[in-house]
């Protein structure tokens, strides 16, 4: 399209909008219905996050599971305990990423 | 507006959102909404083609949402534009609660309108003229022609691909340039010595 036209339809539109509104009140009405602002609490997130570590270390405190599988892991042995050690460890990551990148997207 | 200009006032804005953060100061909010009210009505009115008691109410509803939600504004867009991006999504509500929008008018038609040539009122022409695009083209317009937002702030206000918007903007203005040729014909008439 010529170049000249497009600012003419440009000009033509920007001539018919009509701008900012005085504000006539508006702000201060809107000012009176303001709610308290609520602060996010974060007690939530890290009692979650206490409750979840203290469960897994003593689940796995009395569990060979997790000595074997570093034993095994360190001797270069791919035992059960080994993939069984390096599976949940996948999965913890890939659940953290997943939760990063969600909260990165809702910001 | 030049662009030191409006880095000057973006900064003012996250300056202003910063001491609502941080000190949960309610006048720092009352200048950023007397700040920003006038174009947000002002899109709004447009979006609801001039019904000012519902672009009203839905402007207070943006402002009360901006408030609540303050704190997920994280300053990769200018102020303005998230809250543009606030208000197009209350109208988008409003809409699918009480079918408000306008039906699409975009039957593929390029023609000139009839009632165009030597009419009166240059305003009115463009007024019907815009009425005529599509509700996208509509939105593209208004978002980055009259409110003056560049594409990529468009896109990110009406959640659309940066192609789609560039594609509307450019059939929207050819559509309009048909049909309000008859206007550029008298310019260039009136020209012509």
């Amino acid at each position: 399209m010529n170049h000249s036209y497009d600012d003419a339809i440009e000009a033509l539109l920007r001539k018919q909008f009509d701008g900012p509104l005085p504000d006539d009140g508006f702000s201060e009405h809107v000012m009176q219905r303001l709610p308290p602002r609520r602060r996010r609490v974060a007690w939530p997130l890290w009692a979650g996050f206490l409750v979840g570590s203290g469960t897994c270390w003593l689940s796995l405190l009395f569990s060979p599971l997790l000595q074997d599988g570093w034993r095994d892991w360190v001797d270069g042995d791919l035992s059960v305990s080994t993939i069984t050690l390096l599976v949940a460890m996948t999965g913890m990551s890939l659940l953290a990423g997943w939760w990063s990148m969600t909260e990165a997207d809702d910001r | 507006m030049g662009v030191a200009d409006s880095a000057i006032e973006a900064r003012i804005d996250h300056a202003l959102v910063a001491r609502v953060l941080l000190g949960d100061d309610r006048r720092a909010f009352e200048q950023l909404l007397r700040r920003h009210q006038g174009m947000v009505r002002a899109q709004l009115r447009r979006l609801l083609h001039g019904d000012e008691a519902t672009a009203d109410d839905l402007a207070q509803e943006t402002f009360l949402l901006a408030w609540r939600k303050l704190d997920q504004f994280r300053g990769e867009a200018r102020f303005s534009t998230w809250l543009y991006r606030i208000a197009y999504s209350c109208f988008l509500q409003a809409c699918r609660k009480r079918s408000l929008r306008g039906g699409d008018m975009d039957n593929g038609e390029v023609e000139q309108l009839p009632a165009l040539h030597h009419t009166i009122d240059l305003q009115m022409d463009v007024e019907r003229a815009m009425r005529r695009l599509s509700a996208a083209e509509q939105m593209v317009l208004l978002h980055c022609v009259q409110l003056g937002l560049s594409h990529d702030e468009t896109a990110y206000v009406l959640t659309m691909p940066l192609g789609t918007v560039k594609t509307h903007a450019t059939r929207g203005k050819a559509k309009l340039k048909v049909w309000l040729a008859a206007w550029h014909q008298t310019a260039d008439e009136e020209r012509t010595p």
